[in-house]
Protein backbone atom coordinates (compact mmCIF):
# COMPACT_ATOMS: atom_id res chain seq x y z
CA UNK A 1 0.00 0.00 0.00
CA UNK A 2 1.43 3.36 -1.03
CA UNK A 3 0.44 6.54 0.70
CA UNK A 4 0.94 9.97 -0.70
CA UNK A 5 -0.53 13.38 -0.20
CA UNK A 6 -1.91 15.40 -3.09
CA UNK A 7 1.40 17.16 -3.79
CA UNK A 8 2.82 14.20 -5.69
CA UNK A 9 -0.02 13.76 -8.07
CA UNK A 10 0.50 16.79 -10.34
CA UNK A 11 4.03 15.53 -11.01
CA UNK A 12 2.61 12.13 -11.87
CA UNK A 13 0.11 13.67 -14.26
CA UNK A 14 2.83 15.72 -15.97
CA UNK A 15 4.95 12.61 -16.39
CA UNK A 16 1.94 10.82 -17.82
CA UNK A 17 1.32 13.60 -20.34
CA UNK A 18 4.96 13.59 -21.38
CA UNK A 19 5.14 9.84 -21.96
CA UNK A 20 2.01 9.74 -24.11
CA UNK A 21 2.81 12.75 -26.29
CA UNK A 22 4.85 10.78 -28.79
CA UNK A 23 1.90 8.65 -29.95
CA UNK A 24 -0.40 11.15 -31.74
CA UNK A 25 -3.37 10.49 -29.58
CA UNK A 26 -6.53 12.52 -29.67
CA UNK A 27 -7.37 14.27 -26.43
CA UNK A 28 -10.91 14.32 -25.06
CA UNK A 29 -12.04 16.63 -22.28
CA UNK A 30 -14.69 15.12 -20.04
CA UNK A 31 -18.18 16.56 -20.47
CA UNK A 32 -19.36 17.57 -16.97
CA UNK A 33 -22.97 16.78 -17.86
CA UNK A 34 -22.15 13.14 -18.60
CA UNK A 35 -19.23 12.19 -16.37
CA UNK A 36 -20.04 10.69 -12.98
CA UNK A 37 -18.87 7.93 -10.68
CA UNK A 38 -21.60 5.95 -8.94
CA UNK A 39 -20.89 3.56 -6.10
CA UNK A 40 -22.97 0.69 -4.76
CA UNK A 41 -22.57 -1.20 -1.51
CA UNK A 42 -24.70 -3.92 -0.01
CA UNK A 43 -26.52 -3.03 3.23
CA UNK A 44 -27.03 -5.89 5.72
CA UNK A 45 -26.96 -8.36 2.84
CA UNK A 46 -30.39 -7.05 1.86
CA UNK A 47 -30.48 -3.99 -0.40
CA UNK A 48 -27.96 -1.94 -2.33
CA UNK A 49 -27.21 1.58 -1.14
CA UNK A 50 -25.74 3.87 -3.74
CA UNK A 51 -24.32 7.31 -4.19
CA UNK A 52 -22.74 9.52 -6.76
CA UNK A 53 -19.59 11.59 -7.15
CA UNK A 54 -19.19 14.22 -9.80
CA UNK A 55 -19.19 15.73 -12.22
CA UNK A 56 -15.67 14.34 -12.47
CA UNK A 57 -13.01 16.36 -14.24
CA UNK A 58 -10.25 15.14 -16.47
CA UNK A 59 -8.75 14.39 -19.83
CA UNK A 60 -8.60 11.12 -21.75
CA UNK A 61 -6.20 10.56 -24.61
CA UNK A 62 -7.02 7.79 -27.06
CA UNK A 63 -5.00 6.41 -29.94
CA UNK A 64 -7.47 3.87 -31.19
CA UNK A 65 -5.29 2.92 -34.16
CA UNK A 66 -2.34 2.05 -31.94
CA UNK A 67 -4.54 0.62 -29.18
CA UNK A 68 -3.21 3.02 -26.57
CA UNK A 69 -4.61 5.59 -24.23
CA UNK A 70 -4.20 7.47 -20.99
CA UNK A 71 -6.60 8.96 -18.51
CA UNK A 72 -6.37 11.19 -15.48
CA UNK A 73 -9.55 11.91 -13.54
CA UNK A 74 -10.09 14.07 -10.49
CA UNK A 75 -13.08 13.23 -8.32
CA UNK A 76 -14.09 15.81 -5.69
CA UNK A 77 -15.22 13.81 -2.67
CA UNK A 78 -17.10 16.53 -0.76
CA UNK A 79 -19.81 16.49 -3.41
CA UNK A 80 -20.85 12.93 -2.60
CA UNK A 81 -24.62 12.64 -3.09
CA UNK A 82 -26.68 9.74 -1.76
CA UNK A 83 -29.99 11.58 -1.68
CA UNK A 84 -29.70 11.88 2.13
CA UNK A 85 -28.02 15.06 3.43
CA UNK A 86 -27.19 13.53 6.82
CA UNK A 87 -25.64 10.51 5.12
CA UNK A 88 -23.62 12.76 2.79
CA UNK A 89 -22.28 14.68 5.79
CA UNK A 90 -21.40 11.45 7.59
CA UNK A 91 -19.55 10.17 4.50
CA UNK A 92 -17.38 13.31 4.43
CA UNK A 93 -16.08 12.70 7.98
CA UNK A 94 -12.53 11.70 8.80
CA UNK A 95 -13.07 7.94 9.18
CA UNK A 96 -14.86 7.67 5.82
CA UNK A 97 -13.96 9.92 2.86
CA UNK A 98 -12.07 12.45 4.99
CA UNK A 99 -12.94 15.19 2.51
CA UNK A 100 -11.33 17.95 4.59
CA UNK A 101 -7.91 16.30 4.49
CA UNK A 102 -8.28 14.70 1.03
CA UNK A 103 -10.69 16.78 -1.06
CA UNK A 104 -10.10 14.76 -4.23
CA UNK A 105 -9.86 11.15 -5.27
CA UNK A 106 -7.98 10.32 -8.48
CA UNK A 107 -7.98 7.68 -11.16
CA UNK A 108 -4.85 7.62 -13.31
CA UNK A 109 -4.39 4.93 -15.93
CA UNK A 110 -2.18 4.17 -18.92
CA UNK A 111 -2.98 0.49 -19.51
CA UNK A 112 -5.75 0.46 -22.10
CA UNK A 113 -6.95 -2.77 -23.67
CA UNK A 114 -8.88 -2.51 -26.93
CA UNK A 115 -10.89 -5.09 -28.77
CA UNK A 116 -10.67 -3.84 -32.32
CA UNK A 117 -11.20 -0.10 -32.05
CA UNK A 118 -13.47 -0.47 -29.04
CA UNK A 119 -12.09 0.14 -25.59
CA UNK A 120 -12.53 -2.93 -23.35
CA UNK A 121 -10.57 -2.28 -20.16
CA UNK A 122 -8.62 0.47 -18.45
CA UNK A 123 -6.15 -0.51 -15.74
CA UNK A 124 -4.62 2.06 -13.50
CA UNK A 125 -4.40 3.39 -9.99
CA UNK A 126 -7.17 4.77 -7.82
CA UNK A 127 -6.28 7.12 -5.00
CA UNK A 128 -8.73 7.71 -2.15
CA UNK A 129 -7.91 9.27 1.21
CA UNK A 130 -4.30 9.49 0.03
CA UNK A 131 -4.12 5.71 -0.43
CA UNK A 132 -3.36 4.39 -3.92
CA UNK A 133 -4.38 0.93 -5.10
CA UNK A 134 -4.61 -0.74 -8.52
CA UNK A 135 -8.03 -0.61 -10.13
CA UNK A 136 -9.40 -2.06 -13.37
CA UNK A 137 -12.44 -0.57 -15.05
CA UNK A 138 -14.20 -2.73 -17.62
CA UNK A 139 -16.13 -1.14 -20.48
CA UNK A 140 -19.75 -2.27 -20.58
CA UNK A 141 -20.41 0.13 -23.43
CA UNK A 142 -18.12 2.30 -25.55
CA UNK A 143 -18.92 4.43 -28.58
CA UNK A 144 -17.85 7.52 -30.45
CA UNK A 145 -20.15 9.85 -32.35
CA UNK A 146 -20.09 13.21 -34.06
CA UNK A 147 -21.80 16.07 -32.26
CA UNK A 148 -22.12 18.88 -34.81
CA UNK A 149 -18.64 18.16 -36.13
CA UNK A 150 -16.94 17.50 -32.79
CA UNK A 151 -16.11 13.90 -32.01
CA UNK A 152 -17.51 12.68 -28.70
CA UNK A 153 -16.36 9.36 -27.23
CA UNK A 154 -17.66 7.79 -24.07
CA UNK A 155 -19.18 4.83 -22.37
CA UNK A 156 -20.05 2.99 -19.21
CA UNK A 157 -17.32 1.37 -17.15
CA UNK A 158 -17.43 -0.67 -14.00
CA UNK A 159 -15.05 -2.00 -11.42
CA UNK A 160 -14.87 -3.17 -7.84
CA UNK A 161 -12.76 -2.29 -4.85
CA UNK A 162 -12.51 -3.30 -1.22
CA UNK A 163 -13.04 -0.22 0.90
CA UNK A 164 -10.86 -1.65 3.68
CA UNK A 165 -7.92 -1.40 1.24
CA UNK A 166 -8.36 2.36 1.55
CA UNK A 167 -8.76 2.33 5.34
CA UNK A 168 -12.57 2.68 5.30
CA UNK A 169 -13.64 0.06 7.85
CA UNK A 170 -16.75 1.69 9.35
CA UNK A 171 -19.71 -0.72 9.88
CA UNK A 172 -17.88 -3.72 8.45
CA UNK A 173 -19.28 -6.29 7.86
CA UNK A 174 -22.90 -5.04 8.12
CA UNK A 175 -22.20 -2.71 5.24
CA UNK A 176 -20.18 -4.78 2.79
CA UNK A 177 -16.50 -4.35 2.11
CA UNK A 178 -16.95 -4.78 -1.64
CA UNK A 179 -17.89 -1.55 -3.42
CA UNK A 180 -19.04 -1.60 -7.03
CA UNK A 181 -18.16 1.43 -9.12
CA UNK A 182 -20.05 2.37 -12.26
CA UNK A 183 -18.53 5.19 -14.24
CA UNK A 184 -20.29 7.21 -16.92
CA UNK A 185 -17.94 9.25 -19.11
CA UNK A 186 -18.27 11.25 -22.27
CA UNK A 187 -15.40 13.32 -23.61
CA UNK A 188 -15.35 15.93 -26.36
CA UNK A 189 -12.34 15.93 -28.65
CA UNK A 190 -10.08 18.88 -28.00
CA UNK A 191 -9.27 20.83 -31.12
CA UNK A 192 -5.57 21.11 -31.87
CA UNK A 193 -3.95 24.48 -31.16
CA UNK A 194 -4.13 26.69 -34.27
CA UNK A 195 -0.33 27.20 -34.15
CA UNK B 1 -25.53 8.33 11.27
CA UNK B 2 -27.45 8.66 14.55
CA UNK B 3 -29.77 11.30 13.11
CA UNK B 4 -30.49 8.94 10.25
CA UNK B 5 -31.42 6.14 12.57
CA UNK B 6 -33.68 8.35 14.67
CA UNK B 7 -35.42 9.67 11.55
CA UNK B 8 -35.96 6.18 10.21
CA UNK B 9 -37.18 4.91 13.57
CA UNK B 10 -39.68 7.79 13.90
CA UNK B 11 -41.11 7.03 10.50
CA UNK B 12 -41.28 3.38 11.44
CA UNK B 13 -43.21 4.06 14.64
CA UNK B 14 -45.56 6.76 13.36
CA UNK B 15 -46.78 5.09 10.20
CA UNK B 16 -47.22 1.56 11.38
CA UNK B 17 -49.78 1.61 14.18
CA UNK B 18 -53.19 0.82 12.71
CA UNK B 19 -54.56 -2.72 12.54
CA UNK B 20 -55.28 -4.08 9.06
CA UNK B 21 -53.10 -1.29 7.75
CA UNK B 22 -49.50 -1.36 6.75
CA UNK B 23 -47.53 -3.73 8.93
CA UNK B 24 -44.13 -2.66 7.64
CA UNK B 25 -42.91 0.93 7.36
CA UNK B 26 -40.69 2.01 4.49
CA UNK B 27 -37.23 3.01 5.66
CA UNK B 28 -36.71 6.22 3.65
CA UNK B 29 -32.95 6.01 4.14
CA UNK B 30 -32.81 2.71 2.27
CA UNK B 31 -35.63 3.20 -0.22
CA UNK B 32 -34.86 4.91 -3.53
CA UNK B 33 -36.12 4.83 -7.08
CA UNK B 34 -33.58 5.57 -9.82
CA UNK B 35 -33.68 5.33 -13.56
CA UNK B 36 -31.09 4.66 -16.24
CA UNK B 37 -31.37 5.57 -19.91
CA UNK B 38 -28.68 5.62 -22.56
CA UNK B 39 -27.58 8.92 -24.07
CA UNK B 40 -26.98 8.92 -27.86
CA UNK B 41 -26.05 5.24 -27.56
CA UNK B 42 -22.83 6.31 -25.85
CA UNK B 43 -23.17 6.32 -22.06
CA UNK B 44 -25.88 5.81 -19.47
CA UNK B 45 -27.54 8.74 -17.72
CA UNK B 46 -28.72 8.01 -14.20
CA UNK B 47 -31.03 9.99 -11.97
CA UNK B 48 -32.68 9.36 -8.63
CA UNK B 49 -35.89 10.58 -7.06
CA UNK B 50 -34.86 11.77 -3.60
CA UNK B 51 -38.34 12.13 -2.02
CA UNK B 52 -40.85 9.34 -1.74
CA UNK B 53 -43.28 7.87 0.76
CA UNK B 54 -45.27 4.72 0.94
CA UNK B 55 -46.83 1.85 2.81
CA UNK B 56 -46.12 -1.86 2.88
CA UNK B 57 -48.27 -4.80 3.93
CA UNK B 58 -46.33 -8.01 3.88
CA UNK B 59 -47.16 -11.51 5.11
CA UNK B 60 -44.26 -13.80 4.45
CA UNK B 61 -46.07 -16.89 5.75
CA UNK B 62 -49.17 -16.26 3.62
CA UNK B 63 -46.96 -15.23 0.68
CA UNK B 64 -48.87 -12.05 0.07
CA UNK B 65 -48.20 -8.37 0.11
CA UNK B 66 -49.14 -4.93 -1.07
CA UNK B 67 -46.84 -1.98 -1.53
CA UNK B 68 -47.65 1.59 -2.49
CA UNK B 69 -44.88 4.06 -3.22
CA UNK B 70 -45.57 7.68 -4.16
CA UNK B 71 -42.68 9.50 -5.81
CA UNK B 72 -42.22 13.26 -5.67
CA UNK B 73 -41.31 13.85 -9.31
CA UNK B 74 -39.81 17.30 -8.60
CA UNK B 75 -37.19 15.66 -6.38
CA UNK B 76 -35.41 14.25 -9.41
CA UNK B 77 -31.64 14.46 -8.99
CA UNK B 78 -29.19 13.67 -11.79
CA UNK B 79 -26.30 15.76 -10.47
CA UNK B 80 -26.76 18.20 -13.37
CA UNK B 81 -29.06 21.08 -12.42
CA UNK B 82 -29.98 22.15 -15.98
CA UNK B 83 -30.79 18.52 -16.84
CA UNK B 84 -32.99 18.24 -13.74
CA UNK B 85 -34.78 21.41 -14.82
CA UNK B 86 -35.34 20.02 -18.31
CA UNK B 87 -36.58 16.71 -16.89
CA UNK B 88 -39.15 18.59 -14.76
CA UNK B 89 -40.36 20.70 -17.71
CA UNK B 90 -43.39 20.12 -19.93
CA UNK B 91 -40.98 18.65 -22.53
CA UNK B 92 -40.40 15.55 -20.44
CA UNK B 93 -42.06 14.81 -17.05
CA UNK B 94 -44.32 17.87 -16.82
CA UNK B 95 -43.93 18.00 -13.05
CA UNK B 96 -46.07 21.12 -12.53
CA UNK B 97 -49.11 19.29 -13.90
CA UNK B 98 -48.19 15.80 -12.64
CA UNK B 99 -46.27 16.27 -9.38
CA UNK B 100 -46.30 12.63 -8.28
CA UNK B 101 -46.01 9.16 -9.72
CA UNK B 102 -47.32 6.10 -7.91
CA UNK B 103 -46.48 2.42 -7.97
CA UNK B 104 -49.03 0.01 -6.50
CA UNK B 105 -47.80 -3.57 -6.30
CA UNK B 106 -50.28 -6.18 -5.11
CA UNK B 107 -49.17 -9.41 -6.78
CA UNK B 108 -46.14 -10.79 -4.94
CA UNK B 109 -44.37 -13.82 -6.43
CA UNK B 110 -42.33 -16.03 -4.12
CA UNK B 111 -39.74 -18.75 -4.34
CA UNK B 112 -39.88 -20.45 -0.96
CA UNK B 113 -40.26 -17.51 1.41
CA UNK B 114 -38.26 -15.14 -0.79
CA UNK B 115 -39.98 -12.50 -2.92
CA UNK B 116 -38.99 -12.89 -6.57
CA UNK B 117 -41.23 -10.26 -8.21
CA UNK B 118 -43.87 -7.67 -7.42
CA UNK B 119 -46.43 -6.93 -10.13
CA UNK B 120 -48.78 -3.98 -10.17
CA UNK B 121 -49.30 -0.66 -11.87
CA UNK B 122 -47.31 2.51 -12.37
CA UNK B 123 -49.23 5.76 -12.71
CA UNK B 124 -47.25 8.61 -14.19
CA UNK B 125 -48.34 11.72 -16.07
CA UNK B 126 -51.95 10.66 -15.71
CA UNK B 127 -51.51 7.25 -17.35
CA UNK B 128 -51.59 3.86 -15.63
CA UNK B 129 -49.91 0.77 -17.05
CA UNK B 130 -48.91 -2.60 -15.62
CA UNK B 131 -45.35 -2.99 -14.38
CA UNK B 132 -43.58 -5.98 -12.83
CA UNK B 133 -40.59 -5.33 -10.62
CA UNK B 134 -38.21 -8.29 -10.63
CA UNK B 135 -36.26 -8.95 -7.43
CA UNK B 136 -32.53 -9.19 -8.04
CA UNK B 137 -32.11 -9.69 -4.32
CA UNK B 138 -34.48 -10.12 -1.37
CA UNK B 139 -33.80 -10.73 2.31
CA UNK B 140 -35.17 -10.24 5.81
CA UNK B 141 -32.92 -9.64 8.81
CA UNK B 142 -33.12 -8.59 12.43
CA UNK B 143 -31.91 -5.00 12.48
CA UNK B 144 -29.75 -4.55 15.61
CA UNK B 145 -30.66 -0.87 15.96
CA UNK B 146 -34.42 -1.06 15.42
CA UNK B 147 -34.54 -4.46 17.19
CA UNK B 148 -37.09 -5.38 14.58
CA UNK B 149 -37.26 -7.41 11.42
CA UNK B 150 -36.39 -5.52 8.26
CA UNK B 151 -37.27 -6.93 4.85
CA UNK B 152 -36.12 -5.52 1.55
CA UNK B 153 -34.14 -5.94 -1.59
CA UNK B 154 -33.14 -4.68 -5.00
CA UNK B 155 -35.76 -4.63 -7.73
CA UNK B 156 -35.68 -3.59 -11.36
CA UNK B 157 -37.77 -3.38 -14.48
CA UNK B 158 -37.56 -1.89 -17.94
CA UNK B 159 -40.41 0.33 -19.05
CA UNK B 160 -41.20 1.91 -22.41
CA UNK B 161 -41.47 5.56 -21.50
CA UNK B 162 -43.65 6.36 -24.52
CA UNK B 163 -46.48 4.39 -22.86
CA UNK B 164 -46.69 7.21 -20.32
CA UNK B 165 -46.30 9.91 -22.97
CA UNK B 166 -42.65 10.65 -22.21
CA UNK B 167 -41.59 10.98 -25.83
CA UNK B 168 -38.86 13.62 -25.72
CA UNK B 169 -35.77 12.80 -27.75
CA UNK B 170 -37.08 9.50 -29.13
CA UNK B 171 -35.20 7.64 -30.43
CA UNK B 172 -31.90 9.41 -31.16
CA UNK B 173 -31.13 11.20 -27.92
CA UNK B 174 -32.53 8.53 -25.63
CA UNK B 175 -34.33 5.27 -26.44
CA UNK B 176 -37.80 4.23 -25.36
CA UNK B 177 -36.48 1.64 -22.90
CA UNK B 178 -35.75 3.04 -19.44
CA UNK B 179 -34.43 0.83 -16.65
CA UNK B 180 -35.94 1.48 -13.25
CA UNK B 181 -33.84 0.45 -10.25
CA UNK B 182 -35.53 0.27 -6.86
CA UNK B 183 -33.83 -0.16 -3.50
CA UNK B 184 -36.31 -0.86 -0.72
CA UNK B 185 -36.18 -1.75 2.96
CA UNK B 186 -39.16 -1.80 5.32
CA UNK B 187 -39.27 -2.18 9.09
CA UNK B 188 -41.77 -4.53 10.73
CA UNK B 189 -44.19 -2.79 13.09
Amino acid sequence: MRQHRGMRLPALLLALAATTASAQPAAYVLDPAHSFVHFEVLHFGTSTSSGRFGPIAGVVTLDRGAGRGAVSLRIPTAGVDTGLPVFNARLREADLLDSAEFPDAYFVATQFRFEGESLAEVRGEFTLRGVSQPLSLFARRFACRSDEGTEVCGGDFEGELLRSDFGVDYLLPFVANRVRLTVQVEGRRRQPDPS
Amino acid sequence: MNKLIVAAACVAVVTGAQADGPNYALDPTHTFVSFEVTHFGTSTNRARFDKKEGTVQFDRAARSGRVEITIDMASINSGVAPFDGHLRSKDILNVSEFPTAKFVGDKFSFSGDMVTAVAGTLTMMGKTHPVTLKANRFNCYLNPIFKREVCGGDFETVIQRSQWGVNYGLPAIAPDNVRLVVQVEAVKQ
